[in-house]
């Protein structure tokens, strides 16, 4: 991911952006800053994704400024016209210039602009309950779950991105979350407990070149790569969790942490500032990158009454740590920023079980 | 919107309708009916039999038949799709439909799905409102909608012939025959339905896809006597259907569902001077398959069987006092992908009152108390006392307290059914004022409904669990109005309904999602020699969509209108040819958030009696 060179540069101009946010009309208008063309609304902030119930008209997506600025149902507020996303908003994903949204009710993905939001196209066809989705080689790659009872015809929607013209890569294996690092794409062969490895995919010849076996009951449920290092955060049922760090130059395992089994189910593996965030239940538990142990001791507990999304989407960027929650799914509902150190900075109101953070820098 | 409800009320009060609680025909023999508990413990709440021109005219659903002509508001997914009432602001779990006398809820998700019943194949239909847990089990709070086939040993061999075609290659047909003698008779009733269902959209690009359905009905009713005393009755009901359900977007991907439903009911009846026993047997399964994907052959499916004995012994102690000490015992057994295979025993104890005190005044007591291994069951009663104040006026008081326990998906869900659910229950209260003039009726029942234990999944460490939690607080009136007149051989009639609903959840002061405030129907009938016509008006008020009662997302009311003429020749009238055009005006409407419905379609129907 550009995740390590965009941290520091984030870094940077979030510092500038603050600073300067305090004394905005009266700041000197810097050099720099006059030769910069905005390149739409939507550039400096993140996007969240609210996937909705099964009315469509409940799925939006909102964006929050980077100066604290929330704006929600950006989608329909660009494109009043445009055809409808879809519901459950299952992933969002970008390359240089468009944001691809997925809809697993549309069992489709929306092409915007990632900047001004304003629609492109939709590809339909190729797609059986589309889940994740990544960039790599001029193509998008999607996986689809298609049979929910078995990861044997799971597949690639692979998207060409000059037309949108579509073709289908068979996997067969449990498909879910999908990156894309040094012209490789890899995925996460894990689906709420089945399948155990992880996929290294090779977009020039659209094959599997390896598989990456992480043992017995550990499904991987997330992943990030840092540092030419693939980190996998794994559950499974009566298993305790685990985080593999993986060599991506010999695709070897080579360690792993132990997760103690107090801290049930993990999910959401994010590492920010060289440390390793994940969550359990409606706790955000971390660790120095370089750590061998976790602490029991959470960094913070957020207070849900949700019936279905506790944690419902999760993000650490920028210094902050964010949650989402899910709500009932049947009303607007709230996504919290935190200090790294679990103080609650700020709460918004979103949409409609809001599911996932996307920066857009 | 305001404007369109003081419309209704304007045409509602003008033409001083009533609705007509067309009473079962009376043929003047011995009827034979299972659940007689419906007429006899039935007389301090409100009940509506709909007659079966009435039944024949609202095709081809039970959601039509009921949405046209009664308070009850009905959530369609899509024309034809899944649909679940709310029946005085509670939610689908919590209305029973009663097949002669037997609840035939889904065992699995606790309701009933109103596009799997064919009205056509039952004689009589009656809409009882309120709560009636002690007389018809789980999920009787908002009322019950019962579903009732009659035999008299009238000599003869009567058959009719109906067949129906319409829009969207929509069709029906149905045959009913029935052969009696003095000891022995059966009767038969076979339909089938199917439609292609893939209109265009009004109003917007597109038309329904994936929508179509087809189904298959069979009730058999089989009665003998054995002697003066003693008589039998079989009754048997298969349902066999499959759906597409309809896609929003073109791309989604197709899914279908199939049921197949059988029920079969025994009786033996005695019935003595002051003494009537009964023993009921009962055998029904219920089945479903989901295909997530109609052009691959994975699915999940889900079964379950439930045996039930019943003992009822009824006393006549006097001429005025109706005494009934019945014993029941039920037993359900289910299997689905995710369910392991469960056992459930319910072992229960009723007794039931009424006393007619004198001819003005009656009163009912009924109480149940249920012993089974898998939830605390409550103590369930009724009280209710009706007088006749006036020649043209009478007021009827009932309460009671009803419950609907949890589903095998509640108990059992493999990984997150909680074994300590409680069942929800129900505390309620109603006043009913009648008025009787001499072609006019009136009816208009207050009632105050409070829910407890409400049944909702919520997250328990990484899971869900179903748990007791939400309170919901229901008020409320119903009314019902009905006229009739004859000038010379003109013959006008005219029936409507109206109901104000609150219901609100007791934390969050927030309406219900799919509860409108207003619902209204009203049907005016003309007919004259061979010439009969009828205009329908259907009122559904706005709906929230979000429970946070988000106006946005607010499904908008809509009205509708149905037009029908009928012409009848033959030498006795028996032949009948007919037209029907609904929804009129062409009106884009939706019952369900971005589902939309048809626009207007007609319907051609012959009906043949030999």
């Amino acid at each position: 991911m550009r995740k390590i060179t965009s941290l520091l540069i984030l870094a940077l101009i979030v510092s500038i952006s603050l600073s300067s946010c305090s004394s905005d009309d009266d700041a000197p208008i810097t050099e720099e800053e006059e030769e910069e063309v905005p390149l739409g609304d939507y550039e400096n902030g993140m996007f969240i994704l609210n996937e909705g119930n099964g009315n469509p008209a409940t799925a939006s997506v909102s964006f929050l400024a980077d100066d604290g600025m929330l704006l929600n149902d950006i989608f329909r507020t660009v494109n009043p016209d445009a055809e409808e996303i879809g519901s459950y908003l299952q992933n969002m994903f970008f390359d240089e210039t468009r944001a691809f949204i997925v809809s697993g009710s549309a069992n489709s993905v929306t092409v915007v602009d990632r900047y001004t939001f304003e629609y492109i196209a939709t590809v339909s066809g190729d797609f059986e309950a589309p889940r994740y989705g990544t960039v790599a080689n001029g193509f998008a790659y999607v996986t689809n779950t298609a049979d929910y009872a078995t990861g044997d015809d799971d597949f690639f929607t692979v998207i060409n991105l000059t037309d949108y013209t579509t073709t289908r890569v068979d996997l067969n294996n449990w498909s879910e979350k999908v990156l894309e690092h040094n012209d490789k794409v890899y995925v996460a062969n894990g689906y709420y407990g089945s399948g155990n490895s992880i996929t290294v995919f090779n977009p020039q010849s659209n094959s599997v070149e390896a598989e990456i076996d992480l043992g017995a009951g550990n499904a991987p449920n997330s992943f990030e790569v840092e540092d030419n290092t693939l980190y996998v955060l794994t559950s499974g049922f009566g298993i305790d969790g685990k985080v593999f760090k993986i060599d991506l130059s010999s695709n070897q395992i080579t360690s792993t942490i132990e997760i103690p089994s107090e801290i049930e189910s993990v999910r959401n593996l994010s590492i920010e500032d060289d440390s390793i965030y994940f969550t359990s239940g409606a706790s955000v538990y971390s660790l120095g990158i370089n750590e061998t142990s976790v602490s029991t001791t959470p960094v913070l507990t957020y207070d849900s009454n949700s019936e279905y999304g506790v944690m419902y989407g999760f993000e650490v960027e920028d210094d902050a740590i964010y949650i989402s929650d899910g709500g009932d799914f049947a009303s607007d509902s709230e996504a919290y920023q935190y200090s790294l150190d679990g103080t609650l900075l700020e709460t918004f109101t979103v949409g409609v079980g809001p599911n996932g953070f996307y920066e857009n820098d | 919107m305001k404007h369109t409800i003081l419309l209704f009320l304007a045409t509602f009060l003008f033409a001083s309708t009533l609705y007509g609680q067309d009473k079962p025909i009376d043929l003047g023999e011995v009827l034979i009916v299972a659940d007689t508990k419906l007429k006899d413990f039935s007389n301090t709440q409100e009940t509506v039999t709909l007659s079966d021109s009435i039944i024949r005219k609202s095709k081809p659903s039970l959601t039509n038949l009921l949405n046209t002509n009664t308070t009850i508001y009905f959530k369609e997914n899509g024309a034809g799709m899944v649909s679940s009432p709310s029946f005085r602001g509670t939610t689908a779990q919590q209305t029973a439909v009663v097949w002669n006398g037997i609840n035939i809820n889904s065992q699995l998700n606790g309701q009933t799905d109103f596009n799997t019943i064919n009205p056509t194949v039952f004689d009589e239909l009656t809409v009882r409102s309120g709560g009636g847990s002690v007389l018809y089990g789980s999920g009787a709070i908002g009322g019950t909608i019962h579903l009732t086939n009659t035999l008299n040993y009238k000599k003869g061999f009567r058959n009719s012939v109906s067949l129906d075609y319409g829009s969207f290659d929509t069709y029906a047909v149905t045959y009913t025959g029935e052969v009696a003698t003095n000891k022995f008779n059966t009767k038969i009733a076979v339909n089938r339905s199917g439609s292609k269902n893939d209109f265009e959209y009004v109003e917007k690009e597109g038309k329904n896809l994936n929508g179509s359905f087809y189904n298959t009905s069979v009730n058999t009713t089989i009665g003998y006597k054995i002697d003066s005393v003693n008589s039998l009755t079989l009754y048997n009901y298969v349902y066999d259907g499959e759906r597409h359900f309809s896609l929003i977007f073109p791309s989604e991907l197709p899914t279908k569902y199939n049921d197949f439903n059988t029920r079969n009911l025994l009786e033996w009846k005695g019935d003595y001077a002051n003494f009537t026993s009964k023993l009921k047997l009962a055998y029904l399964t219920e089945e479903y398959k989901y295909f997530p994907n109609i052009d691959k052959p994975g699915f999940s499916t889900a079964n379950v069987e439930s045996f039930m004995a019943k003992y009822d012994a009824g006393f006549n102690i006097s001429e005025k006092i109706q005494v009934n000490g019945v014993v029941d015992f039920t037993q359900n057994k289910g299997e689905e992908t995710n369910i392991q295979q469960e056992t459930r025993n319910i072992t229960a104890f009723n007794l039931l009152l009424k006393h007619n005190v004198s001819n003005r005044f009656l009163y009912e007591i009924t109480a149940r108390k249920e012993i089974t291994n898998t939830y605390e069951s409550p103590f369930l009663y009724s009280a209710g006392a009706s007088f006749k104040a006036t020649s043209f006026y009478t007021v009827k008081v009932n309460t009671s307290k009803n419950f609907r326990i949890p589903t095998f998906n509640d108990l059992y869900w493999q990984g997150s059914g909680n074994p300590d659910l409680k069942p929800e229950t129900s505390y309620q209260a109603e006043l009913g004022n009648h008025f009787n003039f001499q072609n006019i009726e009136l009816g208009i029942t207050g009632y105050y409904n409070a829910l407890q234990d409400m049944i909702r999944w919520l997250p328990s460490g990484s899971a869900w669990m179903p748990v007791n939690t939400e309170k919901v607080k229901i008020y409320g009136l119903e009314s019902q109005l009905g006229w009739n007149h004859t000038i010379g051989k003109h013959h006008f009639s005219a029936n409507a309904t109206y109901a104000y609903t609150v219901s609100k959840n007791d934390k969050t002061d927030k309406q219900l999602i799919y509860v409108p405030y207003h619902k209204g129907t009203a049907t005016f009938g003309y007919a004259l020699n061979q010439f009969s016509a009828y205009y329908q008006f259907l009122y559904v008020g706005e709906v929230f969509t979000n429970s946070d009662n988000d106006p946005k997302y607010n499904v908008d009311a809509y009205n509708l209108s149905t037009v029908g003429l009928d012409y009848s020749f033959g030498r006795n009238k028996n032949y009948t040819l007919g037209f029907t055009v609904r929804n009129l005006l062409n009106t884009a409407y939706e019952s369900v958030a971005s589902r939309a419905m048809p626009g207007r379609n007609y319907n051609l129907h012959i009906n043949l009696n030999f």
